[in-house]
């Protein structure tokens, strides 16, 4: 349900140094005429360019709800709900994490909080990477395959000073990890801004944006614990009750290690595409109209996260499909 | 056509939207406060205004951004800004500048006699009478809430994990550790100052008996509790959060453990948003996520009386002045009801 009266937030996450102050700082000097708010948890170290900053610390606290995964940013909870408090209205809100945050909390603050579901919208998650030490990072700190795993929005920044063979590589990398975010290479993060801020990228119907051919990734890696992406599709209609059984009971017993997850499903039986994005353990899902005339009703779902060759991924998606 | 239109909308004011004023400031009211015959409001716009009955109201243009905390004190208004700053405020409209705390918003304030408390992040800082320099008090996490009992020997500090209660003895500050899981926000004691109550981030109220540390889970709420009020001899505290207000008893050896709450003052689908004690009656008023506004004797029996028709906008604040002759009614949009309570004032 679309409610405008919400304003949308945008996550700003990367690794210290990769360009997020510059690309904040392009976003707060070039929109003109916007009113921004602009929730900082590394102030001092540049300056940021805006009268509404609010310096925070993030404090991650767990739900006293029995989802031992299920973690808010407590310290998010309660700057929103001052700042819609305000007697104007901010345009948009855009939320710096340090460079070391688990981006999953953040992302499921606007899942379990009513009253930032209310106000607010997640519009998308943003990750500035450092072309030139973004393998290394990848490599050292499990921060930094997350920060790439829950991104909606790739910034390759620094393109610049690496060459043409590496930067197919890296951008090989990001891709076993997440299949489904836009990556832009940029110099200086010198992006289109209208393709970073302003995309609805957690609005259910964007996740009919996945493009059919993100099929089944080769995954072959040299830690169990890193984060990769799998992604099946079905010709044959799902049964509806087979698939909420499997799925539902995946995400309670997998969820910790299932990042994101997103899919657009055929439903036996049903006229309507079913659509779902979920963060860990929480998820949203939404009959989203008819199926396009002359399209394929191909059902298509993709996971990002660790471990995803012990959970039988294949075998409980194919059990699904409708006798 | 225009001409019955207003006509029925006349015929649906209350009698208390009939005989008072309404004011639409533009800015949500965030809190409300009482000081003697006057009424102080703190909004969104950064401004504290004094209400008081047959006068426009007096505006102080206190902060820069959202007034986000505010308490009287002697004659003032102690308030906390998102501009970081913490004023004391007179209603002709000095402003004493106690500290500034630069881009740390100053979450919540609290008084007691000559002792001035604010927060800002993880610290209390508290301000005694003569002393420049304040007291600090640090926390684990952020402070969500303050309440001082009333004796203001106690300080009840809320935070992620529970609450600190800090006790003061030959000038020095002690802490108690009241645990539970979760994050916990406004705090309050009980008149008798046997518990501790917090309102959850979760859709619940957590309560300690004090000596003891028994754990009070109030449960079954649809939405957060944003605002509770101690009511009556018993005494009830009546809580928002449904779509009645929820009245817990907090008589008797064991409080409301084990008991069910009475439920008085039903919103339909709206529902309650605020609430606030009818000061020596055992009654309460409760405002609505529409602006309704409904006072209701702590009785299941006894019918509510409609105080505020909907305006579309949630109440955010009521206030009752010191005599009970007036009553202030603010909302998410800034509309103001200024009304005597009695018929013959």
């Amino acid at each position: 349900m679309e409610n405008t009266s919400q304003v949308p937030v945008t996550v700003l996450t990367g690794f210290l140094g990769a360009g997020k102050t510059t690309l904040l700082n392009r976003i707060l000097t070039e929109q003109h005429g916007r009113k921004y708010a602009v929730i900082v948890n590394e102030f001092g170290e540049q300056g940021i360019d805006n009268d509404l900053v609010v310096d925070a610390d993030e404090e991650v606290f767990e739900m006293n709800n029995g989802c031992i995964c299920c973690t808010v940013r407590g310290d998010l909870i309660r700057i929103l709900s001052g700042l819609m408090k305000r007697a104007d209205k901010l345009d948009a809100i855009i939320v710096e994490t340090t460079g070391l945050a688990d981006p999953a909390p953040v992302a499921q603050t606007f899942f379990v909080d009513q009253d930032v579901a209310d106000r607010t919208k997640l519009d998308a998650i943003v990750t500035v990477a450092d072309a030139v030490h973004l393998s290394s990072q990848l490599v050292d700190h499990h921060e930094a395959e997350e920060q790439i795993a829950f991104a909606d929005v790739i910034l390759l920044n620094k393109v610049e000073l690496v060459g043409d063979n590496d930067i197919v590589k890296v951008n090989d990398r990001i891709r076993k990890i997440n299949p489904f975010a836009k990556i832009i290479k940029t110099t200086r993060c010198d992006a289109p801004l209208d393709e970073i801020v302003g995309l609805n990228a957690f609005s259910l119907d964007r996740v009919l944006d996945i493009e059919p051919d993100f099929l089944e990734s080769d995954h072959d890696h040299e830690h169990d614990d890193d984060v990769t992406s799998l992604s099946f599709v079905s010709d044959t209609p799902l049964d509806m009750d087979k698939f909420q059984d499997w799925f539902g009971n995946l995400l309670r017993t997998k969820g910790q290690d299932i990042l994101r997850s997103k899919g657009i499903l055929n439903f036996k039986g049903e006229e309507e595409r079913y659509v779902f994005q979920g963060v860990h353990m929480l998820m949203d899902a939404s009959p989203m109209g008819p199926w396009p005339k002359g399209k394929d009703r191909s059902s298509r779902v993709v996971f990002i996260g660790r471990d995803l060759d012990n959970m039988n991924l294949k075998e409980g998606f194919d059990n699904c499909k409708s006798a | 056509m225009n001409a019955d239109l207003e006509t029925l909308q006349e015929s649906n004011k209350t009698e208390l939207e009939r005989r008072g004023s309404i004011f639409n400031i533009g800015a949500p009211a965030t809190e409300a406060v009482t000081i003697r015959d006057q009424i102080a409001v703190g909004f969104g716009d950064g401004t504290v205004r004094f209400f008081q009955s047959g006068s426009d109201p007096k505006t102080v243009k206190a902060h820069k951004g959202v007034v986000l905390s505010m308490t009287n004190y002697e004659d003032h208004v102690l308030t906390g800004g998102e501009d970081g700053r913490f004023l004391k405020i007179s209603s002709d409209g000095n402003i004493d500048e106690i500290f500034n705390f630069g881009s740390k918003w100053v979450d919540c304030v609290a008084s007691h006699k000559d002792t001035k408390v604010c927060s800002s992040g993880k610290t209390v800082y508290i301000w005694t009478k003569n002393k420049d320099k304040p007291q600090t008090l640090e926390h684990q996490s952020t402070v969500a809430g303050l309440a001082f009992d009333n004796k203001g020997k106690r300080l009840a500090v809320s935070r992620y994990g529970g609450v600190t209660v800090w006790k003061l003895n030959n000038n020095k500050w002690t802490a108690s550790n009241f645990t539970w899981k979760g994050s916990h926000g406004t705090v309050t004691f009980s008149p008798d100052t046997k518990y501790i109550v917090t309102a959850m981030q979760e859709n619940q109220i957590h309560g300690w008996r004090i000596n003891d540390k028994a754990d009070l889970a109030m449960r079954g709420y649809p939405s957060k509790i944003k605002s509770f009020t101690w009511v009556g001899d018993t005494p009830y505290l009546v809580t928002s959060g449904s779509s009645d207000a929820v009245c817990w008893p907090f008589d008797g050896k064991e409080g409301p453990m084990g008991r069910k709450p009475i439920v008085v003052a039903n919103g339909g689908k709206e529902l309650a948003t605020f609430v606030k004690a009818l000061n020596g009656e055992k009654a309460v008023f409760t405002g609505f996520t529409d602006g309704s506004v409904l006072l209701a004797e702590i009785d299941e029996s006894k019918k509510p009386i409609m105080i505020r028709s909907s305006t579309g906008s949630e109440v955010s604040t009521i206030a009752i002045s010191s005599d009970n002759s007036q009553i202030l009614i603010g909302d998410m949009k800034g509309s103001i009801l200024l009304s005597s309570l009695w018929a013959d004032n």
